[in-house]
């Protein structure tokens, strides 16, 4: 379907503000499934941005910006996979394959400001000099429009100037290679959930991940909100056998103290 | 010249805590967050110092030092800040505070927001949303718009502990992180099977009509979903593959698969 003017303009003011959040990481509203959502209102579709969102979310889990690194871009992730899976007519599984580039883009895009944005300390470090506390903010917020603007660009340009030459491209696909990409919109949620372990599993929790696993494999749960809660209740045992632990250690720390005097 | 010093109320340390949503703004991979951070203290230090531009300038420049930390966890170190800088504590003793702190912080900050609150509310609102409810996507925004504000939270407790907040930070954050650890770790085990969709098509099957996938399941369902986590978590950690290679590799590889008509 096409999407008109009005929309590209109404998508590059979502991804405006939500690249606003992507910077901040305050309110969420930079991940897949809320920019997905939104992106389906705005062309009218929601069911498309609801599916779209929840693919996208999921394979973008693992892909922190945790210490400064820049990866893969979510937000321009969970917008071009719902365009794509809009205009073309493909699933959302598909898309999230097709959306791969755009999320390059983006991602590139937040490393060239990340560093050209060290330009900006010369005249922030002058400012402090001058106590100028006015000036000071001016800069800091100029770097946020510039960033949030240049992601309105790409995402206007993108989804309304190029939908016909990314439609036309992608309904040149033979079956096979559409079932391809859907296959790895199955996969991809790997990707993410890996990346979280790379970070978290150590050998004291990796049992907790098979618990968490036998769960919900052979208890068919409808969601994830029963496994948290017993891992709440893990974690709390945890937490109070580590405490009686460490007050034994002082006792027994104290009692030496004692006998050396 | 002796330097005189007003009182911060509980809405200047409001104020500071709202500010501090722009933390991340501007960053630049040479100082990281510095003049978000340093902004979020301005109208807290020009209301403790006046028109004492010479406090304020020091001030600012004593935190434009290089920071990185977890969102949340800086509002709590702002608010630490502005009360040392309240009490008229030595700078340097601030600055070494803040440098010694924001580390820790942000493993905390990371567990709870990122490894915890992230995956837990990602599958919960996606599974409402792939089911075609905009009861997932709201629910999310709903949850996330309660962490953002909980920064009040943090700015009031790390303005009211002082120099206080140094120990209990030393001696509780491994605790919680381990915590949010296990927590994390029994989601993540959660997510496997109910997201990563890893079957051979049912036409494929081995000599005498069992199909592959039956036989599979027959071991343990989900065995395959599981194997292929862990696979790339070898790839990841043992061959250092980078991420994008992967990502490409995996569309690569589907695509093969489902030429031979294999998934």
């Amino acid at each position: 379907m096409q999407i008109t003017l009005i929309q590209g303009i109404l998508l590059a003011l979502l991804a405006f503000i939500c690249a606003c959040d992507a910077c901040w990481e305050a309110f969420f509203w930079f991940r897949p499934i809320v920019v997905a959502f939104f992106a389906g209102i705005i062309l009218g579709d929601v069911q498309v941005g609801l599916a779209a969102g929840a693919v996208a979310e999921l394979s973008y889990l693992g892909l922190l910006t945790v210490g400064g690194t820049v990866p893969p871009d979510p937000l321009m992730a969970g917008m071009m996979t719902t365009v794509i899976a809009f205009t073309t007519g493909q699933s959302a599984e598909t898309a999230l394959g097709l959306s791969l580039p755009f999320a390059l883009l983006a991602q590139w895009v937040g490393i060239v400001c990340n560093t050209t944005f060290a330009g900006f300390l010369r005249p922030l470090d002058h400012a402090c000099e001058n106590a100028d506390t006015k000036k000071f903010t001016q800069i800091v917020l100029l770097g946020l429009v510039i960033k949030a603007g240049i992601y309105a660009l790409i995402t206007f340009l993108s989804a309304f100037a190029l939908q016909n030459q990314i439609a036309g491209f992608v309904n040149m696909f033979p079956e096979w290679l559409i079932h391809g990409f859907e296959i790895s919109g199955g996969l991809l949620p790997a990707v993410g959930l890996t990346l979280l372990l790379v970070v978290m599993l150590k050998k004291q929790n990796v049992a907790y991940l098979f618990i968490g696993f036998l769960l919900m494999t052979f208890l068919k749960l409808g969601n994830i909100l029963p496994v948290a809660i017993a891992g709440i209740a893990v974690a709390f045992i945890g937490y109070l056998n580590d405490e009686t632990i460490k007050k034994n250690a002082v006792t027994v720390g104290g009692g030496a103290d004692d006998d050396g005097i | 010249m002796t330097v005189s010093r007003n009182k911060l109320d509980k809405k200047d340390i409001n104020k500071m805590s709202m500010l501090s949503i722009l933390e991340q703004s501007c960053f630049s991979f040479e100082r990281m967050q510095a003049p978000g951070f340093c902004l979020g203290l301005l109208p807290g230090l020009k209301k403790i110092y006046g028109d004492q531009k010479e406090e304020i300038s020091d001030a600012m420049k004593n935190n434009m030092d290089f920071i990185n930390t977890e969102p949340h966890m800086a509002t709590f170190l702002q608010g630490l800040i502005l009360s040392l800088e309240e009490n008229g504590q030595d700078r340097a003793l601030i600055k070494s505070i803040k440098t010694g702190l924001f580390g820790p912080l942000a493993g905390l900050g990371d567990a709870i927001f990122w490894f915890t609150l992230l995956p837990i509310s990602a599958a919960i609102c996606c599974s409402l949303a792939s089911g075609g409810s905009v009861l997932g996507p709201i629910l999310y925004i709903a949850i996330w718009f309660l962490g953002a504000i909980s920064r009040l939270w943090f700015g009031r407790m790390g303005y009211n502990m002082g120099v206080g907040a140094v120990d209990l930070i030393s001696s509780n954050a491994s605790a919680i992180t381990k915590a949010a650890g296990i927590l994390g770790m029994m989601v993540v085990g959660g997510l496997i099977p109910s997201y990563v969709s890893l079957h051979f098509a049912e036409t494929l099957v081995a000599p005498g009509g069992v199909s592959i996938q039956a036989i599979f399941d027959s071991i343990m369902p989900n065995i395959l979903p599981l194997g292929f986590v862990f696979t790339l978590y070898w790839l990841f950690k043992k061959k250092h593959v980078n991420t994008l290679m992967l990502i490409i590799l995996i569309i690569l590889v589907s695509i093969v698969l489902s030429f031979f008509r294999i998934m």
